[in-house]
């Protein structure tokens, strides 16, 4: 599938419909079935791509409105991790998950999600997954206690999933890693456990890192210094970072540090809700392109829509795809 | 007649079963009509605010759309109530229940409103813009006037408690390499300014007895809504001047003047503000669902005695209240100063509110404070008792949600106030509005306040301040949630 230069995409969620929260805790409560709640996972999923295509998106998620949140959704699947699926009252909050075994290799199931995506829309698509690093911060190890080698092990596990994906046809992959944010000393390790990760898998793999984004807030603060040069290492076509909110300084670091990235720039600010200009956003990515070349560009949120009100997340996509616009008519794309 | 106990006082448990004798007994003597007992409800509160907004009978009424629902409630305040005078303060009351509002003796300041909305927050504001007044009249300092005649949040100890424990937040911020080369603090409602003056100095002194070099890089934001007070403090922390800033905020709405500081902010304090925000209040009563209006009112008596002492004709009693209201004690038509201080003291003595219940369908049609969705409270208030009144403190919730996005990832907000932790405690003691010298106080729903700061992503606790004995003040303390 042809791309335009300068392609936008989104980093995965898309806007949480406050109904679709209600229903979801109505499913832990035992209100509604297992059944019922797919139905309204589809009928969700397909709006949210709905929405994309409408605001003009080139390469599209399923919204990851089927996910409580980017941890549990792996946890359950994971096998060997126990999940107490008693241990939340809200949906979003995340399950006590524990490892107390080696964990062997099985699929995850996620094929399914790809498959209703490919057959709901003719755009290009994205899948995105989280990465070991974040989930061995959230699931307690009572077994390895070594976190590079329980990430490791996921990895493993993720690996073989990425490559059924890829047999059922997915040419996009994003990797959601933010905990590096919080937690840099790890950032060698996690790089080891990303190339294991990625390892033979057939498909173009952006690295998306923030500063977090639970409950529409950063988790952490700091700059993107830390990633340097330590994530040169990292066998991954794109760097999918933030900027919109904290500014563009950190582009430098494209610069200070040859390297062979796309960069996958975030140009909207999830976290405020006032929708840019589609001028607002060009100025970004013509900032982006001082250390990036536009064949290397891709434009993008910082991070998830999941915490938006769906009428502002659906005008700032617009506005998103308004502003790649105007920039690629100067760079003659 | 149902008859709900809602404080029992151990010690005063005499006095109790002596007013329900009483009651029981005009009951029973047929003295209130058949058709009215089958539908009371009387409730008996012991109002801890020595100067509050009651009589020591009230009737309240419920209305849904346009018409009364049939029961009648009454209260009784067990602090107020005379035994000599119970029995006819009883059936006045549920004479007047019946009848119209033009034959009670009553002189009112405004409509039936919203209780957030209600005159009494207009005084309120007056008394914090012309606060010397105020204390130049009465004698003594606002915080004489506290329960304990000091302020809580200038206690040295929790305060060095306070700074301690940030010092550390720092370290470990630093340990991480992740600690920002300017240190925001903010404090709202500075009053004095000298919390803020004392924390200052701690924190000077323990950052140069363990060589961290934090201090100069502290930036200070004291902030108030009145300029006056933000003067005052700006002596208070005059060694600090280098690093403290000033600024003119609205404690219901933070983030309006302080955006710049969005996720920047490491700590927030605020002492004694929640408790004097403006609140409606909800009441479940059989299962349904109300919010209270009120109107507030002098007893016709009272006005009179006023307009008499400070020779203002009956006639313009109200308009001079309401130019009090608008234009300050110092605008008023009376012979001086010390007069128009005088009669906005004595009108504020008076002041009593008349309540009502409106029947609601639900959640949503309840006045809920700005920002929150009825479905995020659903299933808080279903969780309320089939009888319970209890505070939505509007403007604290408001106040809350429009400043946690100041907090850094890893900042903290601490409030200092009066706090019902668990719900269920409103219906075992009154919660105010109380009359604080010439302000409103009112408990602050720490419940809510939790459930709220939960659903946006933070932690919230409660700790009681064991820094005095007897104290009545929790300490509130937010941090993101995972």
């Amino acid at each position: 599938m042809n791309l335009p230069i300068l392609p936008t995409t989104v980093v995965g969620s898309y806007s949480m419909p406050g109904w679709l929260e209600r229903l979801k805790t109505e499913y832990f409560a035992r209100r509604i079935s297992r059944h019922e709640l797919d139905e309204i996972h589809d009928s969700a999923v397909k709006a949210a791509i709905k929405d994309q295509e409408v605001a003009g998106v080139d390469i599209i998620t399923d919204g990851e409105l089927r996910r409580d949140n980017m941890i549990d959704y792996f946890a359950e699947r994971l096998p060997g991790v126990q999940t107490d699926h008693g241990s939340k009252k809200f949906y979003y909050d995340f399950y006590d998950s524990v490892v107390r075994g080696k964990i062997p290799m099985a699929s995850l199931r996620l094929v399914d999600d790809y498959r209703f995506l490919a057959a709901n829309t003719d755009r290009a698509t994205k899948f995105c997954v989280t990465g070991p690093h974040s989930l061995v911060k959230r699931i307690r190890d009572e077994f390895y206690k070594d976190e590079e080698a329980f990430a490791m092990d996921i990895a493993r596990v993720i690996n073989l999933e990425l490559k059924e994906l890829v047999r059922a046809g997915v040419r996009y992959f994003q990797i959601d890693e933010p905990y590096y944010s919080g937690f840099p000393e790890d950032l060698q390790w996690g790089v080891r456990v990303i190339n294991t990760l990625v390892d033979g898998v057939d498909a173009r793999i952006t690295l998306h890192v923030c500063y977090g984004n639970r409950y529409g807030k950063p988790s952490w603060a700091g700059n993107y210094r830390y990633l340097f040069p330590t994530i040169l290492d990292a066998n991954v076509h794109q760097l999918s970072l933030e900027f919109a909110r904290r500014g563009g300084e950190d582009l430098e670091l494209f610069k200070e540090f040859s390297n062979k990235f796309e960069l996958g720039a975030g140009v909207i600010d999830v976290k405020g809700h006032e929708v840019e200009t589609p001028e607002m956003v060009a100025e970004r990515i013509r900032k982006a392109l001082q250390f990036v070349p536009p064949d290397r560009l891709h434009i993008l949120p910082d991070c998830g829509c999941l915490h938006l009100p769906r009428e502002v997340a659906f005008n700032k996509l617009k506005a998103m795809v308004q502003g790649a616009r105007l920039v690629r008519r100067e760079v003659g794309g | 007649m149902i008859l709900h106990v809602n404080h029992l006082q151990p010690d005063r448990t005499a006095l109790t079963s002596s007013v329900v004798s009483s009651l029981v007994t005009v009951a029973g003597e047929g003295q209130v009509p058949r058709r009215i007992l089958d539908n009371l409800s009387v409730h008996l509160d012991w109002v801890q605010y020595k100067t509050n907004f009651r009589e020591a009978v009230t009737v309240r009424r419920a209305t849904k759309g346009e018409d009364l629902c049939p029961w009648i409630e009454v209260g009784v305040d067990l602090r107020q109530v005379r035994q000599d005078t119970l029995k006819e303060e009883f059936i006045q009351a549920l004479n007047e229940a019946a009848a119209d509002a033009t034959s009670r003796k009553r002189v009112y300041l405004e409509p039936f409103t919203p209780m957030r909305c209600s005159i009494i927050w207009t005084f309120n504001n007056l008394f914090w813009h012309h606060l010397p007044l105020w204390e130049k009249a009465s004698g003594r300092g606002f915080e004489k006037a506290l329960p304990s005649g000091q302020s809580d949040a200038n206690h040295p100890l929790a305060i060095a408690d306070s700074v301690a424990d940030f010092w550390t937040l720092l370290k470990d911020l630093e340990n991480q390499k992740q600690l920002p080369a300017e240190i925001f603090v903010l404090e709202i409602g500075v009053g004095t300014g000298k919390r803020a003056a004392v924390w200052l100095n701690r924190f000077r002194d323990l950052d140069r007895e363990r060589g961290t070099q934090y201090y100069p890089r502290i930036r200070f934001l004291l902030s108030d809504y009145s300029v006056t007070t933000l003067d005052a403090a700006q002596q208070t922390v005059k060694d600090h001047r280098e690093l403290a800033s000033f600024l003119a905020v609205d404690a219901l709405d933070p983030f309006k003047s302080l955006s710049f500081l969005r996720y920047k902010v490491l700590y927030i304090h605020l002492t004694n503000v929640y408790d004097n925000l403006p609140t409606d209040e909800l009441v479940t009563r059989d299962g349904r669902l109300y919010f209270v209006e009120v109107r507030s009112y002098l007893p016709a008596a009272e006005a009179s005695r006023i307009s008499e002492a400070f020779g203002v004709p009956p006639a313009e009693f109200i308009r001079t209240v309401v130019r009090l209201l608008e234009a300050g004690p110092q605008h008023l038509s009376l012979s001086d100063l010390q007069q128009g201080v005088g009669f906005w003291r004595a009108v504020w003595d008076a002041v009593r509110l008349e309540e009502r219940f409106v029947s609601i369908e639900g959640v949503s049609e309840a006045p809920l404070p700005p920002g929150i969705r009825p479905s995020q409270l659903e299933t808080f208030i279903a969780s309320a008792g089939t009888n319970q009144r209890f505070h939505v403190s509007s403007g604290a919730v408001e106040s809350f949600v429009n400043t946690v996005p100041l907090l850094h990832p890893r900042g903290f907000l601490q409030v200092q106030d009066i706090f019902v932790t668990d719900l269920a405690d409103y219906s075992r003691m009154f919660r105010g509005p109380g009359k604080m010298d010439g302000s409103v106080v009112n408990w602050v729903n720490g419940a809510l306040l939790a459930e709220v700061g939960e659903q946006a992503g933070y932690d919230v606790h409660f700790a009681p301040f064991h820094y005095r004995e007897g104290s009545r003040t929790s300490i509130l303390y937010t941090t993101h949630r995972e």
